[in-house]
């Protein structure tokens, strides 16, 4: 059961060092800001269900630069200190660390976004003076799912990197790829298959590119729940001008964010196993 | 069945930097061990093996009978140790790194038996360990490799930043844990350290095994020891130290008299030859040979031994 005193451990550090409590602060307070947003402009309706949208539609980039932040150093930085080599003496399965590593880490991040998410919340109910519960409370779950996803794959680039240094460079590169360049990929796509950007309605491929990364995948399912909650916001019916195929359904998108958080674990897990740590 | 058995164990870097070379080694149950040689000669490397932190290129190594890799799992819930280049958790206190210890065995243990056991008084041990000195980061590394009663203890360069009170504890530690019938795996670079309390050592010189002797043998071989240099008030007339048993070498410059003991006893006659021969005593310098020194001695036996350095300052190894 080592596994679980090593997650325990990574949780308690993290409320020792202040990383949990600035954690919750940031995801407070940008979300907070971000969900008010819609009132400043004048054109809009404003309701709570478009705050929600507009501080998740945020949190897409906030929350992968918050979970990469709270756990790139979890083995690597342990590794360059030296503390990892008393860690093994005490647990040689690596396995074990890379799982405790990750799901103390996970707890931090879960924990930090859930505690923050209510906070920016209240905020919302106040001024908006209601809150959709259902709506809220399967965002909430979504943004604690892709905290978990670059838990994972910063957990992996940290099992998988020998120093700081490099763990840092994987980590704001991933940060680049998946979090904020990932959409040109479907953009560009579209210029070339269609030979203009996307305008009113897109097609079915381009949703489903869009959503292979984990902020995309976040995107598309907040979407789901968005109009699920509020018919009169656009949904992937209105985005496609058609039915939904099935590829674009919610489940494909869950496992989108399941996998984006398993590969790169089991990926740095393998490296890590054959490494030489000296 | 040996506590640590390796044979022709190789660990190479890139293409022809061995680190460990063809090394076969037996570590009987129950005896202490020292583990010798300079800077960067492998013994941390042999020992990373042997706690599967890093992976041989060729040969193998068994611990307690198990296989270091494949069995690691099964070696480390029955040894404990301290390795060279570990560092602590700054936000842990003391006591909190041992409790983590005694979790992570899943062990019963008593937190406040370690820390008295190792020296570690109550007021430092509720501090965090950020702030600890070298030496109390030893004491502290040390008590948590003695988590769970352990029935080989691994330790690499256990010295290094303690102070003479210190290495007495180290000792008394690793001689208290042969006594209940333990093995003692102890690692250094200073010879003075190992011959007090080790049975057998083995010097390993560039990933080789160099020699495997008890400490006497060991001597015997290299003739060497400590040097004592004696400042007079007047050079002494008619010396004649060299014929005294255990002394192998003697020099007289000015006022500054020097003799090599092979034997500790020797030094106690060279002090009586002095006085004999008319001289007052001003001052006494006692420095124990280091491994270097052994080194010169035995690989080159015509030179004149470097610069002596004293015994008691043991440098960390640097050689990572």
């Amino acid at each position: 059961m080592s596994w679980r005193v090593i997650a325990r451990r990574e949780f308690d550090d993290s409320v020792r060092s202040r990383l949990l409590w600035g954690l919750v602060a940031v995801v407070a307070v940008m979300m907070a800001v971000t969900s008010i947003v819609p009132l400043a402009i004048p054109a809009m309706d404003a309701s709570a269900l478009m705050g929600l949208g507009a501080a998740s539609e945020f949190a897409a980039m906030l929350v992968p630069i918050v979970a990469l932040v709270a756990a790139y150093l979890a083995i690597a930085g342990e590794r360059e200190s030296g503390s990892l080599r008393l860690l093994l003496g005490l647990e040689p399965t690596r396995r074990r660390v890379v799982l405790g590593k990750f799901l103390g880490r996970g707890a931090v991040v879960a924990v930090g976004l859930a505690i923050g998410f209510v906070l920016a919340s209240a905020l919302s109910w106040v001024v908006y003076g209601g809150l959709p519960v259902g709506a809220f409370l399967a965002v909430l779950a979504l943004t604690v799912g892709l905290g978990i996803s670059f838990v994972g794959i910063a957990v992996g680039i940290s099992a998988a990197t020998p120093t700081r240094a490099r763990a840092m460079t994987l980590g704001i590169a991933s940060y680049l790829g998946l979090a904020l360049l990932w959409d040109l990929l479907p953009q560009g796509a579209h210029l070339v298959v269609e030979g203009s950007p996307p305008g009113g309605s897109v097609p079915a491929w381009f949703l489903l590119l869009e959503g292979l990364s984990p902020s995309g995948a976040y995107s598309a399912l907040v979407t789901r729940a968005l109009s699920g909650a509020d018919p009169a916001l656009p949904g992937p019916e209105a985005l496609l001008g058609g039915p939904v195929p099935v590829f674009l359904e919610w489940w494909v998108f869950v496992l989108v964010l399941v996998a984006w958080t398993v590969v790169p674990l089991l990926g740095g897990y393998w490296v890590f196993e054959r490494a030489d740590l000296n | 069945m040996p506590a640590i058995e390796t044979r022709n164990l190789t660990k190479r870097y890139g293409k022809d930097v061995y680190a460990v070379n063809d090394l076969s080694l037996t570590v009987e149950e129950g005896e202490v061990f020292g583990f010798l040689g300079p800077n960067g000669a492998g013994k941390s490397t042999t020992i990373d093996v042997l706690l599967d932190y890093i992976r041989p290129t060729s040969g193998s190594a068994t611990v307690l009978g198990y296989d270091a890799q494949r069995e690691a799992e099964e070696i480390h819930d029955r040894i404990g140790i301290l390795p060279d280049g570990y560092s602590l958790y700054d936000r842990l206190t003391g006591r909190e790194h041992v409790e983590f210890a005694i979790d992570m065995q899943g062990v019963e243990d008593d937190p406040d038996r370690i820390l008295d056991r190792v020296g570690l008084d109550p007021t430092a041990a509720n501090r965090p360990a950020g702030g600890y000195s070298k030496g109390m980061s030893q004491r502290l590394a040390l008590g948590m490799a003695l988590v769970g009663d352990p029935d080989l203890l691994i330790l690499d360069e256990p010295s290094s930043g303690l102070d003479p009170d210190g290495i007495r504890d180290i000792r008394e530690i690793t001689r208290q844990h042969a006594e209940d019938g333990g093995t003692v795996f102890f690692s250094s670079h200073i010879l003075s350290q190992v011959e007090a309390v080790c049975d057998r050592v083995g010097i390993l010189n560039r990933g080789r095994l160099v020699a495997e002797d008890s400490i006497e043998g060991l001597r015997e071989a290299l003739g060497t020891g400590a040097t004592i240099a004696l400042t007079v008030d007047s050079p002494p007339t008619g010396l004649t130290v060299e014929g005294l048993d255990g002394v192998s070498d003697a020099t007289v410059e000015e006022n500054l008299v020097r003799a090599t003991c092979t034997d500790p006893t020797a030094k106690i006659a060279v002090i009586d030859r002095v006085r004999d021969a008319g001289s007052a005593i001003l001052d006494i310098e006692i420095s124990e040979s280091s491994l270097e020194e052994l080194f010169a001695e035995y690989t080159h036996p015509d030179e004149p031994a470097p610069e002596v350095a004293p015994a008691t300052e043991a440098s960390p190894e640097a050689n990572r």
